[in-house]
């Protein structure tokens, strides 16, 4: 079911958390709302799903206005960040409370239990407490929960954040699956831009309340529209580098290095405050718009080596490089940035 | 032990010192003055050694042959060579020999008839009443109505009226005034109507005020937990001022409330209701004030308790069960109250031992009254032992009572605590939020 947030404003006391945004979630869609903590990411989760009220703006799921119902009359689903599953019931009856709470038949609910603790495998685990469980079962319990009932709208609010890296791994793909086998509208809370990116269809980026970008994963890493995604996404992270425009080409600060500008800016005018985005990706020996520094850090991580190279006006850039070459802290390097991949950013930080 | 271990003891010890002398000593007080019939008659020293009437029916009660008993009794005055010394030195030589010649070794049951003998010796020597009077009591030999302040005065009392061996050991006995050891008291309890009407009395004392505090508490923590948060602040204040008010005010208002010129009383007298004591004109107008006078100042403590364990339950989890579906009244029932199951079996079980031993707002109100409709266990005891209408406080059977008190509770308490679990309340949860 489709999504609609429009000019929604929330307010905590004097603390304006969100302000005036507007947000369209398709149908079938799973969507990210990723940021950094603080951004009011979860407080819009709660508020689409009525936990919190909001304070101006309007609600639609599908063709419903929700903006005034309570939790109770919007069936959503929400999985939250410790599964707040009922610790004295066991599995089936966490389950069965969407169902038990509308008094449906007593054969129904099992039927719909036993069907959705399939779906998420934990048939085998529907007599035990939620305190017999690994943290791993817990969070398909409690995803088992926010389906049973087969709800609108699933909402997910860092359902990943309090597990092991391992199964963290594994419930990233079970998540989706079940997200892609029942159909539904799905919105994720995350901080994580790995999560974002590899279960979504959609990122919604938010900053300081405002949503800053929603696109594709792939779309957002390549095409970012200010310097706060191109920093948020990407890991390692993009190197930025400082300096003037003039004739086609950046000044450094500090420096005299000069490079020349990716085509689509290369008509700048002269003195233009610019800002270079540089993915490690593309920052590599073999590439021709050559700079030299000092490898100021080294990090193996397996498949590939992670450089730091320091330039003479101390701006940081960084490489990533498959293994085998035989570079060591303090050598002096000189490899290429690929043209046409520089991210230009403005002085606001907006694309350029 | 190490020095630091003596140090903690020497911290400790106010507290132990005051554990000791007000509670630990009570208790074994109580368990000794059980077994005993200390009353104020016997006092809680010693007594000394009487023969009265009516220990001389308790006597013949018991046993005592016929003989020996008119023995004691008409032992009276006895002219012989003891008297008659005395009286020779009180009135002279010669009329000690004159009255020893009419009537030496004569036993006369009335002090009457000696003055009558000494009057009519020749010349009536003995001119005054009194002197009379005095000088026949020279010769009073009875061991009745004396009061012996030891044991060995007593029986040397008893050798000298000639009083049969045998007897002696029983009349000893009964002529003690002071307290002996005795399992009496509980035979004695056992055996009074009025004993089960104090069992019945606290039942219904402790059943009702358990309900309305437990029921009454949790119906104040849920309602104020949904209240914003200010107004339920106050809400729970207001609740809570019986129990900071001095106990002796809370019932003197109780008590203005109910009287028949009391609040209740001028109100309803507006609506032609004839005024009356509303706490103490029937039995069950005194047990419904009884039980809202304690229960209002119980309910605040549920309320405290209840309401803090309500909000130790994790917001997202209340969360969790609005977006399942479940109205305020479901998520009370399926979600609060199953996660409130310790706390209440906590207050229960307090309430429960609080309430067995507790009579002081019973006594400032109703004071067991009316006829001791509401004479629970705890004041019967303190009646009886401390407090007693007549003015024979009883300690003995008083403490009797006491004592089967902290029987049922030390019994109550245990199976409270297997009830609990306790072990299992200690151990640490292993699902967190």
């Amino acid at each position: 079911m489709r999504i609609s947030i429009t000019n929604f404003t929330k307010t905590f006391g004097d603390t304006t958390v969100i302000k005036d945004m507007s947000l369209e979630i398709e149908s079938g869609e799973m969507l990210a709302l990723l940021g950094p903590s603080g951004c009011g990411k979860s407080t819009t989760l709660f508020s689409i799903c009525g936990i919190h009220r909001m304070n101006a703006g309007r609600l639609r799921f599908g063709d419903k206005d929700v903006t005034k119902r309570p939790p109770q009359e919007r069936n959503v689903g929400v999985v939250f960040q410790n599964y707040a599953l009922y610790p004295h019931m066991d599995v089936h009856a966490n389950i069965a409370f969407p169902l038990k709470v509308r008094k449906e038949p007593r054969a129904e609910i099992d039927r719909k239990v036993l069907e959705i603790a399939a779906l998420v495998h934990i048939e085998e685990l529907l007599q035990r407490k939620p305190s017999q469980l690994s943290g791993g079962q817990q969070q398909r319990v409690a995803l088992a929960r926010a389906l049973v009932r087969k709800p609108d709208i699933l909402l997910l609010d860092e359902p990943l954040a309090n597990l092991d890296a391992k199964l963290r791994l594994e419930m990233r793909s079970e998540i989706r699956r079940i997200q892609q086998q029942t159909g539904i509208t799905a919105v994720l809370v995350t901080h994580d831009q790995v999560e974002a990116m590899s279960m979504c269809d959609r990122i919604a980026l938010m900053n300081k309340g405002d949503i800053v970008q929603v696109c594709k994963p792939k779309e957002m890493y390549d095409n970012p529209a200010s310097d706060f995604v191109a920093g948020f996404l990407g890991n390692p992270p993009i190197a930025f580098l400082d300096g003037i425009a003039n004739d086609g080409e950046i000044r450094l600060a500090n420096s005299e290095v000069a490079l020349r500008l990716p085509s689509n800016v290369i008509d700048l005018s002269n003195g233009t405050q610019l800002r270079l985005g540089i993915r490690p990706e593309f920052f590599q020996p073999e590439n021709d718009m050559k700079v030299t520094g000092k490898v100021s850090f080294v990090e193996t991580q397996g498949r590939e080596d992670l450089f730091d190279v320091t330039l003479t006006n101390g701006a940081v850039l960084r490489s990533i490089q498959s293994r085998g070459g035989d570079i060591k802290l303090g050598d002096e390097v000189t490899w290429g940035i690929s043209r046409e991949h520089i991210l230009a950013f403005g002085p606001g930080g907006e694309r350029l | 032990m190490q020095r630091s271990s003596w140090l903690g003891l020497a911290f400790l010890s106010p507290a132990l010192i005051v554990v000791l002398l007000f509670f630990l000593m009570p208790v074994i007080l109580t368990g000794i003055f059980a077994f005993t019939n200390m009353s104020t008659a016997t006092g809680v020293k010693g007594g000394s050694y009487v023969l009265n009437a009516s220990s001389l029916r308790a006597l013949t009660d018991a046993g005592l042959p016929d003989v020996t008993r008119s023995q004691i009794e008409s032992a009276g005055y006895r002219v012989d060579e003891r008297g008659l010394a005395a009286l020779a030195e009180a009135h002279g030589q010669a009329v000690a020999e004159e009255f020893s010649k009419n009537h030496a070794g004569e036993v006369f049951t009335k002090r009457r008839d000696v003055e009558r003998a000494l009057k009519d010796l020749s010349s009536n020597p003995i001119r005054k009443t009194r002197d009379r009077k005095a000088a026949a009591d020279l010769f009073k030999r009875s061991i009745l109505n004396q009061r012996y302040e030891t044991l060995d005065a007593f029986e040397a009392a008893l050798n000298e009226a000639g009083i049969p061996k045998p007897d002696r050991p029983l009349i000893t006995e009964i002529a003690y005034t002071g307290w002996t050891w005795t399992t009496a008291n509980f035979d004695l309890l056992l055996s009074l109507d009025s004993t089960w009407q104090y069992a019945k009395n606290t039942g219904i004392y402790v059943t009702f005020t358990l309900a309305f505090n437990v029921v009454f508490g949790l119906f104040l923590a849920i309602t104020t937990f949904y209240l914003p948060a200010a107004q339920a602040t106050a809400f729970r204040a207001i609740w809570f001022l019986p129990r900071i008010l001095p106990p002796v005010l809370y019932i003197v208002m109780w008590r203005w409330f109910t009287w028949d010129t009391g609040f209740i009383s001028t109100v309803l007298s507006g609506f032609g209701v004839s005024s009356k004591n509303w706490m103490l004109d029937t039995e069950y107008h005194a047990w419904v004030t009884v039980i809202l006078i304690n229960g209002f100042v119980g309910a605040s403590m549920g309320m405290i308790v209840f309401s803090s364990a309500i909000r130790a339950i994790p917001a997202s989890m209340l969360y969790a069960s609005e977006v399942d579906g479940a109205s305020r009244w479901q998520q009370v029932w399926y979600i609060i109250l199953p996660q409130l199951r310790w706390p209440i079996l906590f207050i229960t079980s307090y309430q429960t031992m609080s309430l067995l031993t507790s009579f002081e707002y019973i006594y400032l109100s109703t004071d067991g009254g009316p006829g001791g409709s509401t004479e629970v266990w705890a004041l019967a005891a303190f009646h009886t032992a401390l407090n007693n209408y007549g003015g024979n406080l009883q300690y003995g059977l008083g403490a009797t009572y006491a004592l089967l008190l902290v029987v049922i509770g030390v019994l109550a308490s245990l199976f409270y605590l297997r009830l609990f679990n306790f072990k299992n309340l200690l151990t640490k949860p292993r699902i967190e939020g």
